[in-house]
């Protein structure tokens, strides 16, 4: 018997987070450097995976006498892959970024990455809810680690820790659901149509939902992320692989059900497009540097939703092709978001770091003084969230849309029009999208002046920002590369050997291409960036070997005013407002005004001077408010039935119960 | 006394001595009005009883070496809130021709409060012709506001000679209205081209722009000068109106006329025109007379005050003249007011045609006096209501004051386009016709 | 029913013809004109005490200064200059063989030969010369047809059209505004108030000519000049003008 290394790696990357969360209490530096470590472990045995085939790791019996432990397939180390990507950048952000905290944080932040490696690479589904369980608590306690405790970041911290546990929950119910379906919690056998696997799927898409942040479940995304203001190397955890993990679940799910019926694909794209277009709009009037990110999380796993929505339909409908594209589609969305996600947190967290504010409307030039690092590494991952070409996002989001075209394929009219609609509500996503990442951009770094005051310089947070922005570029660019890479991960959701939608078209190279299914369209992310550079060769050439032009050079124009006065530069909220307006019935825009009294010069009334704000309002809070009310008036009416504090109805329960048991015994044998 | 007397008694609100009259801005106590005194160094108060015996008009402008510094020309409201921010338009913009700011205070989008800033293009006239002879100081006075020039000469003109006592021939007063009258159905439908301009009605722009040519030629043909600068004065470039150069003036006008009520019928019957300008930057009727506003702004929302009507002068006091308002104050109701008045105007100048004096049109000499005496004038300009109040002392200028229609106007625009967004801003600031020369002076 | 079409049929086409044609009677009223001694030396001579901006010398009528008021007439002026009285030098407006002077072929300034974008300024006019200049875009006119366009920015103009006597609040804004012309660039001075000042000539805390503020290539006189004067100087900026 050979030595099984990958394994070996595994288990121990694994417990490398735990170990480093132990060490945190001795020194931060251990959890961030074992969580590093880890991470790279992981890495190296999610491309072996992927690459050559299963690894299984430590394996032990566990409490219901199945075997279980540590393993990876296809599919979950495709996820290990992204998560472990994303943590390698946190993890070696953290050892610059987090100089001063609670070593709380390295504790819970180690552990939580523990977590969420756990659950990703257990074998069966009850070490899956373990990890899943002390993820949640473990991010629980890293959102605590918020600056400037108080009351909202606690209350924003009992949100996150309330929908975690609703989650866990329904995740719990979907497992024993699958249980009672197959006998088994291993993750191999295929559940049959039927209503048990209505309740896994309907079970499994709350649960993994409430992680995911889509509607109507997105404040637990929100939320605690730009309320407590947490720490942006957790934030980046949570938004990134946190969600991620969610995904993971829900990729899993459908990996297990076989024969879905065609509502379910509509209604996993139904809610994926609401939330995308939800997710979009209120990043796009949100003024909070983590906020903003935070709502566009929730943009992006809607649009996972999507993609894994059309790919259950074309399944349903036989349409093989599309299905295979969309998988590929999800788990590019999956990938590219992850990936740009967290470049834009930890740009969040240098703009923390230099103008110590989260307010987009009040960040100073210094941010732009910084490290030419974070600055690319910060318009990339802009790019690549606003979908712009050739980067990650705008093929995730290429493929998405062109799937969403070929929605006039499906069998049935309603689901035609579900698609007609959905690739609407994307469409339109994508361009509100647009409006946040500009914005953040803009008012972060490019339309700022540069600092009378010099920054303070923090190289390291910069390298790796943009080392993010880097990879960002090249799994836009090398997109067909990354798709052959990705086919064995498909073929794990699909149940079926599969290969990458890639062809090629004209005298583009071999292979160089996406091809959405074979009538449909093509495009060629590497010849995006040749063209361009093609182009600037040629400008560059006509411009250097051309007749020399006078260059026209101007100042700014401010309609003869003199520019850059204090107060009179137009602001991040400013930017938005044209947004807040048209949308209001969907933000519940309104005004709130505050007299100042009438004020007078040399007795003439000269005004009335007056305070204002312009408020948004997240609807669905009211739904929860409902909720909450309902939970209470229910818990006030049991305490006062069941509940009553009389010792008599106590020892009443407990003889009932008694009985109960002899009986059942009694029966039993 | 002064401090005294102004400072506000609980809520400084605008009052009026006089609502219809509606002069300017007055004290809580309504005791006086203010304008502009370009020309004297000191401040002058006159109680409330005394000005509203001679239903005059008292100086408070205290001229200072800052007293020509950029200055806001209307109540600046203050706004403070999250994400708002002051927006500088101007000096220089083509969307307004002339040299003004307007700071915006916003949140984007929305105009949460407006404040024009004049004075960058005072020419300090006012203050210059003092020590002048009357005729010389006209020669300034006519270009204080070049589209408005009969109104400022006749008005200032009538200063004078009211405060020297001076009888002007007939003629000579029905060459001074037919000269205003030609000017203000120039400045209507140049009004009009400019409001259809920033609604993008293009032909209809080039053909009210057409038309408002076509009245400035005229101008240029009867009196020599396409601005009138001259016209009135007895100096100026030789006036054209013996009975066949009249019968020749009553066709082309009539001409114009026909070709205006053509045009005015296409803008009405454009749907997308009249949307846009309706409802647009209102002007409430207590608004416009707390704040004193004048002209086809005032008549907009309802209230009947035109100089030409209320305090007339011959040849006023002579012909039919008839003037139809409107009630909702929006830039639409303006621009309705507007077309009635040059309507009214052709009517008015064929009647003065019809009944062309046969006295000569030279002015009697004034009789020279020692003694200095006061003198005001009052005349309906193109945009409302215009205040000379000029001292003379052998037949030169010792003080003067003024308050144009511009000035009093200023306030209730920035007041009407409050809450307004900035596309509305266009419409609004067209709608009032308000010139920054006549502010600023 | 009328309709615009109608309306635009109905009026037919009323452009000028100018520079192709003289300017018609019309279109440029006699003030139009600069005046010019019908006597000569004796006009001039009885001019001096009667122009009240003192443009009349004894030896020529300074155009740069002239109000056009009309008060030198009885002294034997006439308003018979040509309608194409722009200049490229201030000097030339004082010419002692004016008004022959005035309309000598002028060269083009090299770089604006061609179409012009012209951004208008300002500096402290009463309206009138902001109207006449604007009014080159109505149709009786139509400056576009010569190439001759408005700019809303001063970034995306070749001229700096500048109307009013410069006031000492106006100084900076005219500054930032030359500034932002990209260069090659050139500046008009529309009216007499630009050039020397004009009837508001000696006020303090007014800048009495412009060329004391920026480099003037073209002075078009007239208290306003009419929209053909202004043409005419514009066309001269790009050597296109009429000769007359």
């Amino acid at each position: 018997m050979t030595v099984n290394i990958a394994g070996v790696v595994l288990t121990a990357s694994v417990a490398a987070f735990f170990v480093g969360a132990l060490g945190s209490f001795i020194d931060r530096r251990i959890g961030y450097l074992a969580s590093s470590a880890g991470s790279v472990g992981l890495l190296a045995v999610a491309v072996t995976v992927i690459v050559g085939g299963s690894v299984t790791g430590a394996t032990w019996f566990g409490p219901l006498g199945a075997s279980e432990g540590l393993s990876l397939d296809a599919l979950s180390a495709f996820f290990v892959l992204v998560a472990s990507i994303v943590w390698t950048a946190t993890s070696l952000y953290s050892l610059a970024y987090d100089d001063r905290r609670s070593p709380l944080l390295a504790v819970t932040y180690s552990l939580a990455l523990g977590s969420i490696a756990l659950l990703m690479s257990a074998s069966d589904q009850v070490l899956f809810l373990i990890g899943w369980e002390t993820m949640t608590l473990a991010s629980y306690g890293m959102i605590l680690q918020a600056h400037g405790r108080g009351d909202r970041v606690y209350s924003a911290a009992f949100v996150f820790l309330a929908f975690g546990e609703a989650s866990t929950l329904f995740v719990f119910l979907a497992v024993a659901g699958f249980w009672v379906g197959t006998g088994t919690f291993t993750f191999g056998p295929h559940l049959g149509p039927g209503s048990l696997a209505t309740l896994v799927f309907v079970a499994g898409l709350i649960g993994f939902g409430l992680k995911m942040g889509i509607v109507p479940f997105h404040m637990s995304e929100w939320l605690p992320i730009a309320h407590s203001s947490a720490p942006s190397n957790a934030s980046a955890v949570l938004s990134a692989t946190l969600t991620l993990a969610g995904a993971y679940g829900l990729f899993r799910i459908v990996s297990l059900l076989s024969s879905p019926p065609l509502w379910w694909g509509a209604v996993m794209l139904g809610i994926g497009a609401i939330s995308a277009l939800l997710g979009a709009l209120f990043a796009s009037v949100s003024e909070h540097t983590k906020g903003l990110p935070a709502y566009s999380t929730i943009e992006n796993n809607g649009l996972i939703l999507v993609a894994l929505g059309v790919a259950l339909l074309a399944e349903s409908d036989g349409l093989t092709a599309l299905a295979v594209f969309a998988v590929f589609a999800a788990l590019y969305q999956a990938l590219a978001h992850a990936v740009a996600k967290t470049g834009l947190f930890l740009s969040a967290g240098y703009i923390e770091h230099t103008s110590h504010t989260f307010d987009l409307n009040s960040i100073d030039g210094s941010v732009k003084e910084g490290s030419p690092g974070e600055y690319a590494g910060t318009i990339a991952a802009v790019l690549s969230l606003a979908a712009s070409p050739p980067l990650a996002g705008f093929v995730s989001e290429w493929m998405i849309l062109e799937s969403l075209f070929q929605s006039y394929r499906f069998g049935q009219s309603w689901v035609q029009f579900v698609g007609l609609l959905s690739g609407a509500a994307v469409a339109l996503a994508a361009g509100l999208i647009l409006v946040a990442m500009v914005k953040f951009a803009g008012f972060s770094i490019l339309w700022k002046p540069h600092a009378s005051t010099p920054a303070k310089r923090t190289p390291g947070l910069g390298a790796v920002v943009a080392a993010v922005g880097t990879i960002v570029v090249a799994v836009g660019v090398l997109a067909p590369w990354v798709l052959r890479f990705l086919a064995p991960s498909a073929s794990a959701v699909l149940g079926a050997n599969v290969s990458a939608p890639v062809g090629s078209l004209l005298s583009v190279p071999a292979d160089w291409s996406i091809l959405s299914g074979s009538p449909f369209g093509i495009m060629s992310p590497p010849m995006i960036p040749i063209a361009l550079l093609v182009g600037a060769t040629v400008g560059a050439g006509y411009y250097l070997l051309g007749r020399p032009r006078p260059r026209r050079r101007v100042k700014l124009w401010m309609a003869g005013s003199p520019p850059g006065e204090p107060g009179q530069t137009y602001t991040s909220f400013a930017y938005s407002t044209g947004i807040r307006v048209m949308m209001s019935s969907v933000l519940g825009t309104r005004e709130v005004r505050e007299s100042q009294g009438p004020v007078a010069v040399a007795g003439v009334h000269a005004g009335e001077p007056y305070s204002v704000d312009l408020e948004v309002f997240d609807s669905f809070k009211l739904f929860y408010a409902a909720l909450v009310r309902i939970g209470n008036a229910i818990s006030d009416a049991l305490k006062a039935w069941i509940m009553p504090g009389r010792l008599g109805r106590y020892l009443a329960y407990v003889l009932v119960v008694v009985v109960a048991v002899v009986v059942y015994v009694a029966a039993a044998y | 006394m002064i401090g005294s007397s102004r400072t506000p008694s609980g809520r400084p609100g605008p009052t009026s001595a006089n609502p219809d009259l509606a002069l300017a801005y007055a004290a809580d106590d309504g005791s006086f009005a203010v304008y502009n005194d370009y020309s004297s160094g000191h401040e002058t108060i006159r109680p409330g009883s005394e000005a509203e015996g001679s239903r005059d008009v008292v100086a408070t402008w205290r001229r200072t070496s800052d007293a020509w510094r950029v200055r806001p020309a209307a109540p600046v409201e203050a706004v403070e809130g999250y994400g708002v921010f002051t927006f500088p338009y101007g000096p220089i913009s083509m969307g307004v021709p002339e040299s003004g700011r307007f700071d915006v205070r916003t949140y984007g989008e929305r105009i949460l409060a407006l404040s024009p800033v004049a004075g960058y293009k005072s020419r300090r006239i006012l203050s210059s012709v003092c020590g002048q002879t009357v005729s010389d100081a006209a020669l300034r006075i006519e270009r204080l506001a070049g589209n408005f020039s009969a109104a400022h000469v006749a008005a200032f003109l009538s200063a004078a000679e009211s405060a020297t006592g001076a009888s002007v021939a007939r003629g000579e007063l029905w060459v001074r209205a037919l000269a205003q009258e030609l000017q203000r159905i120039y400045n209507h439908i140049h009004v009009i081209a400019r409001v259809a301009e920033a609604a993008s009605q293009n032909v209809g722009t080039a053909q009210a722009h057409a038309l408002a040519e076509e009245m400035l030629r005229v101008q240029g043909s009867v009196f020599g000068h396409r601005w009138l600068f001259g016209a009135l004065l007895t100096s100026g470039p030789r006036r054209r109106l013996d009975p066949a150069e009249r019968r020749a003036l009553g066709g082309t006008l009539k001409r114009h006329a026909e070709a205006f009520e053509r045009l005015w019928e296409l803008f009405l019957g454009s749907r997308t025109f009249v949307d846009r300008i309706q409802s647009t930057c209102v002007v409430a009727p207590s608004v416009a007379r707390d704040w004193g506003a004048v002209g086809p702004t005032l008549r907009a929302c309802g209230i009947a005050w035109d100089d030409r009507l209320r305090v007339p002068t011959s040849p006023y006091t002579d012909l039919f003249l008839d003037l139809p308002q409107e009630s909702s104050g929006d830039a639409l109701a303006r621009l309705l007011v507007r077309a009635h008045e040059v309507r009214a105007s052709f009517l008015l100048i064929e009647q003065l045609l019809d009944r062309w004096p046969v006295t000569p049109e030279a002015l009697e000499a004034p009789p020279s006096s020692l003694a200095s005496s006061r003198g005001l004038g009052r005349v309906e300009s193109p945009s409302g209501d215009l205040v000379y109040d000029v001292t003379v002392s052998r037949d030169r200028v010792v003080s003067i004051g003024m308050r144009s229609a511009s000035q009093a106007n200023f306030p209730v625009f920035a007041l009407g386009l409050r809450d307004g967004v900035f596309t509305d801003f266009h419409f609004a600031w067209e709608s009032f016709g308000l010139v920054f020369a006549e502010v600023d002076g | 029913m009328p309709t615009w079409i109608g309306q635009a049929v109905r009026n037919g086409i009323v452009t000028t013809r100018y520079p192709e044609v003289p300017a018609s009677e019309s279109e440029i009223p006699p003030t139009g004109r600069p005046p010019v001694p019908t006597q000569g030396p004796n006009s001039l001579r009885a001019g001096v005490s009667l122009c009240p901006v003192g443009a009349i010398s004894e030896r020529a009528v300074d155009q740069g200064k002239c109000i056009r008021c009309a008060r030198c007439l009885p002294g034997g002026f006439e308003f018979l200059g040509p309608v194409e009285a722009a200049v490229l030098t201030r000097s030339a407006l004082a010419a002692e063989e004016s008004p022959g002077a005035l309309s000598r072929p002028i060269p083009p300034l090299a770089p604006l030969s061609r179409s012009l974008h012209v951004f208008l300024v300002d500096a402290g006019s009463c309206n009138a010369c902001n109207l006449e200049v604007l009014a080159l875009t109505n149709p009786l006119y139509d400056s576009q047809r010569l190439g001759i366009f408005f700019t809303n920015s001063p970034r995306h103009a070749d001229v700096l059209l500048v109307v009013g006597v410069p006031t000492d609040e106006m100084v900076e804004p005219l500054r930032r505004a030359y500034d932002a012309l990209p260069a090659p660039k050139a500046v008009v001075a529309v009216g007499v108030c630009a050039i020397s000042g004009g009837a508001f000539a000696g006020i303090e805390g007014l800048h009495d000519s412009l060329d004391q503020l920026l480099p003037v290539d073209v002075y078009v006189p007239g208290c306003p000049p009419a929209p053909v004067n202004v043409l005419d100087g514009l066309l001269r900026a790009t050597g296109r003008g009429r000769r007359t």
